[in-house]
């Protein structure tokens, strides 16, 4: 285990969000950027790694360079090295024009053992990106990881399904996106957050990965939208006003009323 | 070519999920009006079991077809993929289409990667414009839908739980047993050492005839945990919104929305929710609507049968005194 690599992604903050009311696409130059929850997760998993193994811990994002203040964040809570992944030809890319931009990065980092990733974004909620950067890599993928430990050049995971908790022995390298229900979360280190701040990250665009436009961004998207609609609400229908105990005396008759609630 | 369309049908110890059946009824009008077949595609260690599940028999589609070998014993996301691309590879099916279950969800961005296709994620709608297959979800901005579609071939996507209702074929699919080709590797870089069947109950969610469910209106952690108190009064299941999943409030799969559970009771009862479309586009189905908020411009008090303007925290503790004072 000697590199772990942890792809983390900017979201908007909730309530920052502002929409073009012509396109309805998200003007996410306009949003301010947070690091997306479900990442803390991935990297806290690294920070572990590295806490046992001694492992570098790569961390690397795609998105605008506002993007910058959370890799410095990553490198607060112990990451070594930030990479940012920005070209405005990677602008509206779906999860295979992302997976495609983020396997390209990755495999430039070989050797590598793990790389993490939340098990989504709070925005695109797709889950998608890690099993099909880990597609797009040949390497195994598994996802909603609770816990990892390293045997030899093998991975011990143990994920949850729909169905069980399982203990899983993968080769490595391998792709694990990682539950966002984890025990403990480390703060970042002051000292880590005055050192970032006079770091900048590495910054590659497509033309540094190597990578033809027509695979890129909108234009290399698979998936495209074909409109966008707002949907009608019904007519409003009756309105209580009064206090709790008024309405919730009302609201029993009307379950019993119902047959909802007897007594 | 193009001839056929494939829904996962997800398998495992001897059932089949029944989410794999609810995606059949948008996916077999769809096959039907574009002259396609519908295959329903299970992955097992035992055809023999497999092909004698009793709901195969009425499964809406046109054929169940079966891949069978000892290795896809235990899901592994690896091989059960690459059968899956391999089998795509040779039959070049119009669409793949996933449930958004746990391995549904893992599988089809490992095919859509291989094959370098388009992959729509928790699309709760399908509808035909033409030739153009188009797939609705929820998107950015108030209570706005966006259409999809996919300019690569196979289309995919993964369906939102309980979003259709599951519909019986009145004619029986044929049932076979699909061969991979001999020089097919049967590996993994996955071996499963030990697996323990999860205690938690399966979620009565979406199949619940009163969901009561909380926003982040309920204001505190203290208020869903006497939400849930009232569920059990009146025998009802509790469902929350993704902010409060997102606050660590709630696990899940308790989430009601198109990234989460879609319900459909007879009476929804929704406490401090504002409406969101994630949220709304999951329970607009349900028989009779209450909405529980202070604001009465909130999406879902519009959209409610009876809005009650009122706190949502107050609410539920007066109808928990009332009613434990009527049961004493």
């Amino acid at each position: 285990m000697d590199k772990v690599i942890v792809c983390i992604k900017g979201v908007p903050k909730p309530g920052t969000v502002k929409v073009d009311p012509e396109t309805h696409t998200l003007k996410r130059e306009s949003a301010e950027l947070i690091l997306n929850p479900m990442d803390r997760s991935a990297l806290e998993m690294a920070m572990r790694l590295k806490d046992k193994y001694n492992c570098e811990v790569v961390v690397i994002t795609m998105g605008p360079p506002n993007a910058v203040p959370l890799l410095r964040e990553a490198y607060s809570l112990g990451a070594d090295k930030m990479i940012l992944l920005s070209d405005r030809l990677f602008a509206g890319s779906d999860t295979l024009a992302t997976s495609r931009v983020l396997a390209r990065a990755i495999s430039n980092l070989k050797p590598f053992s793990l790389v993490l990733m939340g098990l989504k974004s709070i925005d695109g909620e797709t889950a998608q990106v890690p099993p099909e950067t880990a597609s797009l890599l040949g390497l195994p993928s598994v996802t909603n990881v609770k816990q990892i430990s390293v045997e030899g050049e093998k991975v011990i995971v143990v994920r949850e399904t729909d169905y069980s908790e399982e203990e899983i022995e993968v080769d490595l390298p391998a792709v694990l996106s990682v539950t966002p229900y984890l025990d403990y979360y480390r703060p970042p280190s002051f000292k880590r957050m005055l050192e970032a701040r006079k770091l900048d990250p590495l910054i590659l665009s497509a033309q540094d990965l190597a990578l033809p436009e027509e695979l890129l961004g909108l234009k290399g998207s698979p998936t495209q939208v074909h409109s966008v609609f707002e949907k009608k609400i019904m007519e409003r229908g009756e309105i209580w006003e009064g206090s709790p105990e008024e309405l919730a005396k009302r609201l029993i008759d009307l379950l019993k009323e119902k047959e909802i609630f007897k007594n | 070519m193009e001839e056929i369309i494939i829904a996962y049908g997800e398998y495992n110890n001897g059932k089949l999920h029944p989410a794999s059946l609810e995606i059949l009824t948008p996916l077999y009008d769809i096959a039907e009006r574009l002259g396609k077949k519908l295959v329903l595609l299970l992955l097992t260690e035992d055809f023999e079991r497999a092909q004698s599940l009793p709901e195969l028999k009425k499964a809406l589609c046109h054929y169940v077809w079966i891949v069978s070998a000892p290795e896809l014993k235990d899901y592994r996301d690896d091989l059960y993929s690459e059968v899956i691309i391999e089998l795509s590879k040779r039959e070049m099916p119009y669409g793949v289409f996933f449930p958004a279950t746990f391995q549904g969800m893992s599988l089809a961005p490992r095919i859509a990667g291989a094959l370098q296709v388009g992959l729509c994620a928790h699309v709760n709608d399908l509808k035909l414009e033409g030739d153009n297959l188009l797939m609705f979800r929820p998107t950015y901005g108030d209570n706005i839908i966006a259409s999809l579609y996919s300019t690569t071939i196979p289309i995919m996507a993964t369906l939102s739980l309980g979003a259709f209702v599951i519909k019986e074929n009145p004619f029986s699919p044929q049932i076979s047993k699909y061969e991979m080709p001999p020089e097919f590797k049967w590996q993994s870089k996955m071996k499963i050492r030990k697996s323990k069947p999860l205690i938690k109950e399966p979620s009565r969610l979406s199949v619940a005839k009163i969901v009561l469910a909380g926003g982040m209106g309920l204001k505190t952690k203290e208020n869903l945990a006497l939400l849930r108190e009232l569920a059990k009064v009146l025998r009802a299941e509790v469902g929350v919104t993704r902010p409060l999943c997102h606050a660590g409030w709630a696990k899940e799969e308790e989430m009601i929305g198109v990234s989460g559970v879609s319900v459909r009771p007879k009476l929804y009862i929704g406490f401090g929710i504002s409406g969101a479309i994630q949220h709304t586009l999951g329970m607009e189905n349900s028989e009779f609507i209450i909405a529980v908020n202070t604001d009465k411009e909130a999406p879902l008090v519009k959209m409610a049968h009876l809005s009650l303007i009122c706190d949502a925290g107050e609410l539920i503790k007066s109808l928990l005194k009332q009613l434990s004072r009527e049961s004493n």
